[in-house]
């Protein structure tokens, strides 16, 4: 056999592949498991830590929450010396 | 069932529509997985992933920028290569020594050859690798391949085109014969 051939040959059995037969199967129950787990409370704790946690936004509200806390107490301090 | 269809059906809440995409899909995305990342054992694995997210972000595909394949195809690649860089890459110093198959008509020859041309296809350098299993296994046109890869043409084209001639060299080196 020709190596060009033998080429040909490879590239052919590289493109045949054959899936499991339970494939879609998995791929489908981990989808209905991903759905059931999206219909718990959004304010359920582990739900809000996993939010926060696992997206970029969560972790910046977190970040911006912490900042306005933090200014709205020491204008608290300062208004209130200032009261004195 | 039109592929726009399905996905609206599925945007709607009817999950098991999915399972158009799922079957029309599974073959092609497990073997480019397979291919790039050289790993029977793991493609499934990844490939569901690939699908599951595929599934999370149906609402962010736009059929106006891309086709639904390139963007599947996208998330596979991305996926491969997340689990690549997992994985340790092939040197081309660990390549077998050369054999002697002056007679490649019997079956273990051939075995060798296959190998010879896996092994060589694996120490490719990655974008290359990429683009010729999206070219030669997938049979993608080399526009689709520029999108997935997020590059030019001309680029696509050129890195295919230096993945065969090493894999050419390698057989040449391997038998003395030209492909």
């Amino acid at each position: 056999m020709k190596t060009k051939e033998i080429y040909k040959k490879w590239k052919e059995q590289k493109s045949q592949i054959e899936v499991g037969k339970s494939f879609s199967d998995r791929v489908m129950s981990r989808i209905y498991q991903y759905e059931s787990e999206k219909k718990i409370p959004l304010l359920g704790g582990y739900r809000l830590i996993e939010l926060i946690s696992t997206r970029s936004l969560g972790k910046a509200a977190v970040v911006v929450a912490g900042v306005v806390i933090c200014f709205v107490r020491i204008t608290v301090v300062i208004y209130t010396f200032l009261g004195c | 069932m039109t592929l726009e269809t399905v996905i609206h059906r599925v945007l709607e809440g009817d999950i098991e529509s999915f399972r158009f995409i799922l079957q029309r899909y599974e073959t092609p995305v497990v073997r480019m997985i397979k291919n790039i990342t050289n790993s029977a054992d793991t493609s499934e694995d990844i490939a569901q992933d690939v699908f599951l997210t595929a599934y999370k972000k149906l609402a962010s595909f736009d059929h106006t920028r891309s086709d639904f394949s390139t963007w599947l195809f996208t998330i596979a690649r991305n996926k491969s290569l997340n689990a690549l860089k997992r994985k340790r890459p092939v040197l081309m110093s660990e390549l077998p020594e050369k054999s002697n198959p002056h007679n490649p008509s019997d079956d273990m020859a051939r075995r060798e050859f296959y190998d010879r041309l896996d092994q060589t296809l694996q120490a490719l350098p990655s974008r290359q690798r990429r683009a010729f299993i999206l070219a030669e296994f997938e049979k993608l046109p080399y526009e689709e391949i520029a999108q997935i890869e997020g590059t030019r043409l001309g680029t696509i084209k050129s890195r295919i085109n230096r993945a065969k001639k090493k894999l050419r060299t390698a057989l040449i080196e391997f038998s003395g014969d030209m492909v």
